[in-house]
């Protein structure tokens, strides 16, 4: 594929680009670009010795894994002294004093940032709607009425239009309870979300801790596994952070699964879904079943219950969490005459509205005499979800799934909270079980937009899982339709 | 369902919620509160409550001193600083 890393990659070995004219190449485009994307680009006088040094190891012939690669990083990541917002007027003037893991490994493996992503406000939201810089806009168009403005999913928004625009070659974007694959899926690109305790979550702007998972979104599978080697790392710093032993998740992954694959389909998430999501489901099912791999239903008993449990304990985890954000520290402050009246005005003033709610939700859960009743028993239903996963794969391999209800609507046409969570329905489950999840561009729906199915793999079983993506890419041919 | 006292919830969470969006926010948290009921309809008296999905987390690193974060780095982000502090309106009389 024309830009995917390793093509561009035997580029710049080639000497047909160079790094600077590759990053060039990709700014000028992103700084035409009309997706609104970016919260901030960086000029080439910012990488200029990133670029030189990249270049001078392609020269010498040991360029590193994603030598001179231009990445997005979505506003959530802190980089150092790179204005950092989390697409919050509370943090619009942040500027870190360090860096994340997860960067920090992108750039000792080469690769070269051309800025931050937009997102949805401190990752809140499914449609990159609920953002202080405004809304992202999904470079796809319904092609029976071209002249809407489509959301690109959210929160990872930003990060998912612009490798779908081609102003990045891929981006990091974090996932709490699915947002980087569904904004994947709504722009027609990649997504994957980790194991849960995968990639450090150190020096991510956290939302739920439990559940938030740094991830690539990229134009393939193999860039995927490509990203997914460089960030992939045990680390001190995160307490959740898993010590189990990393793999080459790139090296084979076209290979010949070696084993019979036995893959299940929950028929509970099948039910009331429209006939473009179903097809979605059964064109995989098509393509890949003369590879020797065998289909059968299976049936969750918690399904009707994530999306409550999710939207108790993410907003408590979230609650908690925003507590830092006191006008004092860092961010914005909004003045007062005492020390509580800018705790108050500063929150107050700097999150917004959905951010607001989500603080309210994780208070009330968590207040005295609801504790039990809501955080508690959400805490207790999480295991159930946990063990009715457990149950399925002690049958099958993978769980297919669509990744969203829905194909990209329109910008403004959600203002319910409620049915915005609903778009999640799919993802939530997966990420309060901790479980590996890719979403894969399967097709397009009547309307002539992407649409995305999702792969479940069993814990830390991510080398397999992307080949199974891999497999199942190269069968459904979306880039090629 | 019990009443929502969203006062003294934007209390805890230390909002100061604009009067025309009391409701607002009210009513929003009801409608949300109610959508999340149907958890109690479980039995969980068997169950424990999960904290850490995968419970494989445990390490053990040498205890080295690392400097990260000088004074200085830390309160350039402050907003408002006297010398070495944060600063903020008098709370002592």
């Amino acid at each position: 594929m024309k830009n995917s890393i390793s093509h561009i990659k035997n580029s710049l070995r080639d000497k047909k680009i160079s790094v600077e004219e590759l990053y060039d190449e990709f700014l000028k485009k992103a700084k035409s670009s009309k997706t609104n994307s970016f919260n901030l680009l960086l000029d080439k006088e910012n990488n200029i010795l990133s670029i030189k040094e990249s270049q001078k190891r392609y020269e010498n012939g040991n360029p590193l894994p994603l030598d001179g690669i231009p990445l997005g990083i979505k506003d959530l990541f802190c980089t150092k002294g790179i204005r950092t917002t989390a697409s919050s007027k509370i943090l619009s003037n942040f500027i870190p004093n360090y860096e994340s893991f997860v960067t920090q490994k992108l750039l000792d493996h080469g690769s070269i940032f051309i800025g931050k992503n937009n997102c949805d406000e401190f990752a809140m939201g499914s449609s990159n709607e609920t953002s202080f810089f405004g809304p992202v806009k999904n470079p796809w168009k319904n092609k029976n009425i071209p002249t809407d403005d489509l959301v690109p999913g959210g929160s990872s928004g930003g990060s998912a239009a612009a490798v779908a625009e081609g102003t990045c070659v891929a981006s990091m974007g974090t996932d709490t309870g699915g947002s980087i694959r569904q904004p994947a899926s709504l722009c027609g690109i990649v997504g994957l979300k980790p194991t849960f305790g995968s990639c450090s979550r150190w020096g991510i702007v956290a939302f739920a801790s439990s559940l938030d998972q740094a991830g690539p979104l990229t134009n393939s599978v193999e860039d995927a596994a490509l990203i997914l080697n460089s960030i992939n790392k045990h680390d001190f710093n995160d307490t959740t952070s898993s010590n189990h032993l990393r793999e080459d998740y790139a090296t084979g992954i076209n290979d010949k699964l070696d084993q019979k694959i036995k893959i299940g389909i929950p028929s509970d998430y099948l039910k009331d879904v429209s006939g473009d999501i179903l097809s979605q489901i059964e064109n995989t099912k098509k393509a890949l079943v003369k590879h020797n791999i065998e289909f059968v239903d299976v049936e969750f008993k918690t399904t009707e219950y994530a999306l409550s449990t999710y939207y108790i304990l993410a907003p408590a985890e979230a609650s908690s969490n925003l507590a830092r954000y006191d006008g004092i520290r860092y961010g914005v402050r909004e003045d007062g005459k005492s020390l509580d009246d800018i705790y108050l005005n500063s929150r107050t003033k700097g999150f917004g509205d959905e951010v607001t709610r989500r603080i309210l939700i994780g208070a009330y859960v968590l207040s005295a005499g609801y504790y039990d009743a809501y955080y508690r028993q959400a805490q207790k239903v999480r295991r159930l979800i946990k063990d009715d996963f457990q149950r399925i794969f002690n049958d099958v391999d993978f769980i297919l799934t669509p990744t969203t209800p829905n194909e990209a609507f329109k910008i403004g046409d959600k203002l319910d909270p409620i049915s915005m969570y609903k778009n999640d329905i799919y993802t939530v489950p997966t990420s309060l079980a901790g479980l590996p999840g890719i979403s894969i561009p399967s097709g397009l729906s009547s309307n002539g937009l992407p649409l995305g199915i999702q792969f479940i793999g069993n814990y830390f079983e991510e080398k397999k899982l992307l080949q199974i993506a891999a497999l199942a890419e190269k069968e459904l041919n979306f880039n090629e339709q | 369902m019990s009443e929502i006292d969203i006062k003294r919830i934007s209390y805890l969470a230390k909002l100061k919620l604009p009067h025309e969006k009391e409701e607002f926010y009210s009513n929003s948290l009801k409608d949300i509160i109610k959508w999340v009921d149907n958890l109690k309809k479980i039995d969980t008296s068997e169950t424990e409550p999960l904290h850490n999905v995968t419970e494989k987390t445990a390490s053990i690193r040498n205890d080295e001193i690392n400097k990260s974060n000088s004074v200085d780095d830390v309160l350039n982000n402050a907003p408002d600083r006297a010398q070495n502090f944060f600063k903020v309106p008098k709370v002592v009389e």
